[in-house]
């Protein structure tokens, strides 16, 4: 582990200023002189909805971080709670008539407490392990993914299970646990000697497609799907060498500064490609954000930031938007979509998977209500602030439809956090990604997958 | 004694706490508290002591039991959402919320009523009974996210209570709890006409003064057989506001009738929800008419005709519900939508015989020339609602001050024409002054009395709704230097 | 104080010529005045009370006389104030479908005079050549039309009160929707005229309709269990009558000849919209009931003659009857109106009742003797009761008012009603006891 850091000192401090943002990458003005306190925003907001308090609602997060610029409140624990109690879903954007970009304040406020205060303790270790000591290095990802394969290999999952040592654990992490995907060679390690995948039909389109890090490791097969349906349809895929993990995790837990790092790694990763395919919401929704991280700090990456967001696309609006074949092959199944709030409300991107699976012949599509409500991943929020995510879950597998074979989304987080809920009230739902469906019915249409394949 | 988990030595917070049993279910940091400094009208703001959140009516009561015992100052509190400052705690209350007991207690579709608690959602209501053709009629324009017990309170409208009515109409029954904590029932199991002067009537938009809903019985409709909508632009204000009268004229009921001029248009238009209205328009009708699908299309018929005879530019009905819904949501957040086209906004609540119309814009443009502020026109024309926002930007000094005295100015243009200085979003602490445009000081203190009555040591949400007698122009200024204070 | 030195104080402030003493013998329902007076302007009515509340005189307020037999327990007050003269439109802009009148106007001018702009104000009283828009309002009077249209409390926008210390106080405004400090209009609709005198009245109007009619529907006695299944599926529908009320045998025999339990329901729209409704009545009808449809003048023949069907306290026979409003929870009043044929029976009394499926509001006229009268007025009040219903005895002869507690028992809040009535008449002076509780 690394060394504990010393609380560091304000970078600049203005005397004139009211404000108690004493530190560099301020919250920004502009994004809350559009908001009218009118309340649209609350039912919304998950975490409005569990406690019905406002300083857990975005107006009255909104309201609290501009009350710190106003010098009305500092920085301290009691600030701290509210805003780090954000799921960071973005649905209050997509409810706010004024736009207003409450998401990107609450990033640029946690980046000011993180400053003010590092985190200590059980958190600090926690999120110290994920975001600095794991997800910026794709070795040390893959030397976990290599134990997680060693772990439910070697049998020694089933030891952990059978003995008592899983009672020890936290129940959040038990629960984790007991959902933990498959775990299969990442597609970084399989495709490590090809410069590009070609594709099986004509090339239309070159495209590069960022594996993510939770992605490669923990769900190389919706990677491997990825590929197949890409180069299925006419793009040829690259898959850069030195790009690295998105930083969404990062930013949203305040770390801007790394966040910051890996933005540049990943703009100079991918600067000779023109499209960024991304599968995993999160991250692409992040990786379209990138412009916000160098408003105030290093500029001078500003513009190059904004460029390289406009190329990034999540895989169904590109598959949507560039043509795909419709399968021939039935799936025969009945299939309900959940919305990842990154995908819905931080791209828009609403239409476009629920279109796939309607193309899929003998998809059964059935309404989720709410079925753009967040599920409680969000990011490592459910490892930080687990009762809350356990009880936005509860509330989202209410919306759940009984009588369905599948949950289909976008997003590898939300894919865990459902899979809890699946398995924690009794559910028998399969947890998959819409490019999965899609390219295991191009599988059966090629006569690979027997019909209970899936 | 202290309570687990309350770090505070506050001996009141401390017992509050354990009426509500627990910290979860009480705020008292300034942290937390400051996010209820006010609600949808944010010119004023005041911390409160606490927010207690209550789950049932007997929480509710013993709260209130104890505030009252030992003289602490209590409002009770929805969404938030009220426009005139109706839940601002000015007298550092305890503010109660009600948004823990959102329960859809019954629902009789038989006899047409539905029970909730005061923290239900208006739309979820609707959202309850639509797949069996019912709806709830009362939509304030914040129905996503106001609660029932708030629109009890302020006697919430919406655009479609032209026809249907407003929250009053529709109210059949309530649970109060009474300022010493009593908890009576008026309108005993919703019906109508109970004997005895009708508290009911009364208690629904007294904008929390008199006592605490805890229970409410709504009447519920079945929904119309069909529905139209129509889209009329006018190049003229005065054409469309015609065009209004002459609907009316014609003898239609429309379900609703919505104006909005150019600066309002250009405000939808650049916020979240845009339909491509014309940016040259100075102003857009929105019409819709509902009931047996046999009896619609003359109306339609009627209302094309209309608009065409007061030379509209262009007139079109909705293609499909998807279209409708869209124009409506344009509509519909049309306030938030300010905040794409300024920072700040005020928005005003006058009525005026909708005959009056035109002058009263023309003396709102008055207005804004004289203020140097823009000032957008949202106007439920069909019953003469006018919602000017006026436009402006807190940051600059003296802008604050000009923005309320323009929307004051504006409600005296209301009253001037024969109308009142609030519609559906109450008066709050926002119009306290302006109440005196409407009425003289005996019919003030006829109300005062009627406070006195259920809410005699003004324990309850003081400080609102009227005047402080023979103080009228001190208040105005009370509140500008607290706005510099700020 | 004798009658002829108030009669000689008033004369200050009102014209001798609007100033009557009654000698007549005593009228059996009470509620008349040792000097009725008849004021022309607000000045007068806010002088006459002004005066009778300094000098501790008590005051009863008339209109068109309709509701004589409705509450109070005296045969006389000091004054009786009659708003007959005080008639008049003041103020109507067709284009903002509203109206401000004289308390004292009869409904029916009221309507004649809006006839003329095809508007119309959207109650259903009985008696509208007899009954003032202030005695409907003050009663709260609504009929069969409330389903579609509201009561007073809905249509009520503004009025003018003299209150008893002779200050004008106005509630509401001119305006449809008004939210301006509370809303006294409510306290006032209803109150019997016990917190001030209703001076003015200011109604929000609707257009008359294109077309009306009306489809009678007569059930069998061993159809009734079909006549409440017939009913929730047409409130189930999307049809808008804008009444539908139940009749029981004997009315239904006075009103269109049919001895036999009448469901009547009424749609007012534009005339496609009406006959497509009555299309589908057709349709959900069980096939064995007779349907009849009756449109236009002839809809309008029957209205006209069922608002005349209740007792009126100006006119006519009034002794033996009683009227009794009934509120329960909507379809219950089906249940009343059946037991309307148990009180006919035991009590041996003659019962018309009629009441609304859509909205639980109906009535009983009952005629008989003394001790049948009252008998059934505690019998049918214990029936409504056990489903949280009331019932209040609109129309009872003196003599037994005293009797019967008219408005039934006391709510538990009602020193919220003693506390406001104390705040806006302390002395007792409007109406005394003419409402419940003795208020």
């Amino acid at each position: 582990m690394r060394q504990v850091e010393e609380k560091p000192s304000p970078a600049c401090t203005s005397a004139k200023s009211l404000s108690n943002y004493l530190w560099s990458d301020h919250p920004d003005e502009n994004k809350w002189a559009d908001c009218t306190h009118c309340g649209m925003c609350l039912e919304s907001c998950p975490t409005y909805e569990q406690t019905g308090q406002e300083q857990h609602s975005p107006r009255g997060r909104v309201h609290l971080i501009k009350s710190v610029a106003e010098g009305k409140l500092e920085v301290n624990t009691q600030f701290m709670d509210p805003v780090y109690a954000c799921l960071d879903c973005r649905a209050c954007t997509t409810a706010c008539p004024a736009n207003v970009d409450v998401g990107g304040l609450i990033e640029e406020a946690r980046g000011q407490i993180r400053q003010a205060m590092p985190l200590t303790g059980w958190k600090g270790s926690v999120s110290k392990l994920f975001l600095k000591g794991l997800f910026p290095h794709p070795n040390r990802l893959n030397s976990l993914g290599n134990v997680l394969k060693f772990y439910q290999k070697s049998g020694m999952q089933k030891v952990v299970r059978k003995s008592k040592l899983i009672n020890i654990m936290p129940d959040h992490l038990v629960e984790m646990e007991s959902i933990m995907p498959k775990v299969d060679t990442s597609v970084r390690k399989k495709y490590k000697n090809e410069n590009v995948i070609k594709s099986t039909q004509p090339t239309k389109n070159e495209v590069a497609l960022l594996t993510g890090c939770v992605m490669d490791v923990m769900f190389s097969d919706i990677n491997e799907s990825t590929i197949n349906v890409l180069t299925r349809n006419g793009s040829d895929v690259s898959i850069p060498k030195n790009q690295t993990c998105c930083g969404a995790l990062h930013v949203h837990a305040g770390d801007r500064d790394t966040g910051r790092k890996l933005a540049k790694q990943n703009i100079e990763a991918f600067e000779s490609s023109e499209k960024v395919i991304v599968n995993a919401a999160g991250c692409g929704c992040m990786l379209q954000e990138y412009g916000e991280l160098f408003r105030e700090v290093e500029p001078e990456w500003h513009d190059r930031a904004v460029a390289f967001s406009k190329k990034v696309e999540d895989v169904s609006k590109y598959l949507h938007d560039t043509g795909y074949k419709k399968p021939k092959a039935a799936l025969n199944k009945r299939i309900t979509y959940h919305d990842a709030c990154h995908l819905a409300h931080g791209q828009g991107v609403r239409r476009e998977p629920r279109n796939i699976l309607l193309d899929i012949p003998g998809v059964d599509m059935v309404h989720m209500p709410n079925a753009d409500r967040c599920c409680g991943s969000a990011g490592i929020y459910n490892i930080t602030n687990p009762e809350m995510a356990g009880d936005v879950l509860e509330s989202k597998m209410k919306n759940v439809p009984d009588d369905v074979d599948m949950i289909s989304m976008g997003n590898p987080g939300c894919m865990l956090q459902m899979a809890i809920g699946v398995q924690k009230y009794g559910r028998n739902q399969k947890i998959v990604h819409t490019v999965q469906l899609l390219d295991w019915a191009y599988q059966k249409e090629d006569g690979e997958v027997a019909d209970n394949g899936i | 004694m202290a309570f687990k988990g309350i770090k505070t030595k506050d001996r009141h917070i401390q017992n509050l706490a354990g009426i509500v049993d627990g910290s979860r279910s009480i705020l008292y940091h300034k942290e937390d508290l400051i996010a209820y400094d006010c609600d949808g009208f944010t010119i004023h703001k005041h911390l409160p002591k606490a927010v207690v959140f209550p789950k049932n009516t007997e929480e509710v009561a013993e709260i209130v039991k104890y505030c009252a015992k030992h003289h602490l100052p209590f409002l009770a509190r929805g969404a938030g959402t009220g426009l005139s400052g109706g839940a601002v705690p000015l007298n550092s209350e305890v503010v109660i919320s009600l948004v823990r007991m959102k329960n859809l207690i019954s629902i009789d579709l038989e006899n047409r009523r539905a029970v909730v608690e005061p923290g239900f959602v208006n739309l979820k209501l609707t959202n309850s009974i639509s797949d069996k053709g019912y709806y709830y009629a009362p939509d304030p324009s914040s129905q996503y996210c106001c609660t029932i017990g708030g629109n009890v309170a302020e006697n919430a409208g919406g655009a479609h209570c032209l026809k249907y009515g407003v929250t009053t109409n529709h109210i059949l029954g309530l649970e109060v709890v009474l300022p010493d904590g009593e908890v009576i029932e008026l309108g005993h199991n919703g019906i109508p006409d109970a004997p005895g002067y009708d508290l009911l009537g009364l208690l629904t938009g007294s904008e929390g003064t008199l006592g605490i809903v805890t229970k409410i019985t709504v009447r519920i409709l079945k929904n119309p057989e069909a529905k139209k909508t129509v889209l009329a632009y006018f190049d003229r204000v005065a054409d469309g506001s015609q065009a209004v009268s002459d609907i009316i004229s014609a003898g239609i009921v429309p379900a609703a009738l919505e104006m909005m001029d150019k600066t309002a248009i250009e405000g939808v238009e650049a916020a979240a929800f845009p339909v491509g209205h014309p940016k040259d328009i100075a102003a857009v009708l929105l019409i819709e008419v509902d009931g047996i699908a046999a009896g619609i299309d003359e109306q339609i018929a009627q209302i094309l005709e209309v608009c065409k005879n007061r030379h509209v530019r262009e007139v079109r009905e909705a293609a499909n519900e998807e279209e409708r819904a869209r124009w409506w949501a344009n509509r519909k957040t049309g306030f938030g939508a300010m905040g794409a086209i300024s920072p700040d906004y005020l928005v005003q609540d006058g009525v005026i015989p909708r005959s009056r119309l035109p002058e009263v814009l023309d003396r709102i443009e008055e207005i804004s020339a004289e203020s140097g502020l823009r000032i957008a026109n949202i106007f439920h024309a069909g019953d003469g609602n006018l919602h000017p926002l006026v436009l402006f930007d807190a940051r600059i000094p003296g802008q604050t001050e000009k923005a309320i005295d323009a929307g004051s100015a504006c409600l005296q243009a209301c009253a001037d024409a024969g109308g009142t200085i609030t519609g559906e979003h109450g008066v709050g602490i926002e119009k306290r002054e302006e109440m005196r445009f409407v009425f003289k000081e005996e019919e003030i203190t006829a109300q005062t009395n009627i406070r006195q009555v259920f809410n005699p040591d003004n324990l309850l949400n003081a400080g609102k709704l009227f005047p402080t007698p023979g103080r009228c122009g001190e208040v105005k200024k009370e509140m500008k230097e607290a706005l510099l204070t700020q | 104080m004798l009658v002829k030195e108030v009669v000689n104080e008033l004369k200050a402030l009102i014209p001798e010529d609007r100033m009557e003493e009654r000698k007549e013998e005593l009228h059996p329902l009470g509620n008349t005045g040792q000097i009725c007076i008849y004021p022309v302007t607000e000045e007068e009515i806010s002088a006459v009370l002004k005066y009778a509340d300094d000098q501790g005189k008590k005051v009863l307020v008339e209109g068109g006389g309709t509701k004589r037999g409705f509450g109070g327990t005296a045969e006389s007050a000091d004054i009786l104030l009659s708003m007959k003269r005080y008639t008049g439109v003041t103020e109507h802009e067709a284009g903002d479908m509203t109206l401000s009148v004289k308390a004292g106007t009869t409904f029916k001018e009221i309507q004649e005079f809006l006839s003329k702009y095809k508007q119309q104000v959207s109650l259903d009283p009985a008696w509208s050549d007899f009954a003032t828009i202030g005695g409907i309002v003050a009663a709260n009077e609504s009929g069969p039309k409330r389903l579609g249209y509201g009561s007073s409390r809905d249509v009520v926008i503004g009025l003018r009160n003299v209150y008893p210390d002779g200050t004008i106080i106005r509630s509401g405004g001119k305006v449809v929707k008004n939210v301006a400090g509370y809303d006294m209009n409510k306290l006032f609709v209803g109150a019997m005229g016990t917190l001030g005198i209703i001076s003015e009245v200011t109604v929000k109007l609707r257009p008359l309709p294109k077309y009306e009619s009306l489809i009678l529907l007569s059930f069998e006695e061993k159809h009734l269990d079909g006549l409440r299944k017939f009913s929730k599926e047409l409130l189930d529908s999307s049809l808008e009558p804008v009444a539908l009320e139940l009749l029981n045998p004997s009315l239904s025999k006075k009103l269109i000849g049919e001895s036999s339990y009448t469901l009547v329901i009424a749609f007012e729209d534009v005339e496609n919209a009406v006959h497509y409704q009555e299309e589908a009545v057709k349709a959900l009808l069980p096939s064995d009931i007779k349907m009849r449809v009756a449109a236009q003048k002839e809809a309008q023949k029957f209205w006209q003659l069922f608002y005349t069907i209740s007792p009126n306290g100006a006119i006519g026979d009034t002794e033996k009857i009683a009227a009794l409003k009934i509120g329960v929870i909507n379809l219950t009043i089906l249940d009343v109106i059946k037991e309307s044929h148990y009180l006919q029976e035991s009590f041996q009394l003659e019962v018309d009742a009629h009441g609304g499926v859509g909205h639980g509001l109906g009535q009983l006229i009952l005629k008989g003797k003394s001790e049948d009268l009252t008998g059934a007025i505690y019998h049918i009040r214990d029936f409504v009761q056990k489903d949280g219903g009331y019932a209040v005895v609109k129309h009872l002869p003196l003599a037994l008012r005293k009797k019967v507690n008219v408005w039934g028992d006391k709510p538990s809040y009602f020193f919220l009603l003693e506390g406001i009535k104390s705040k806006i008449d302390p002395n007792k002076t409007l109406n005394p006891k003419r409402f419940i509780g003795g208020l």
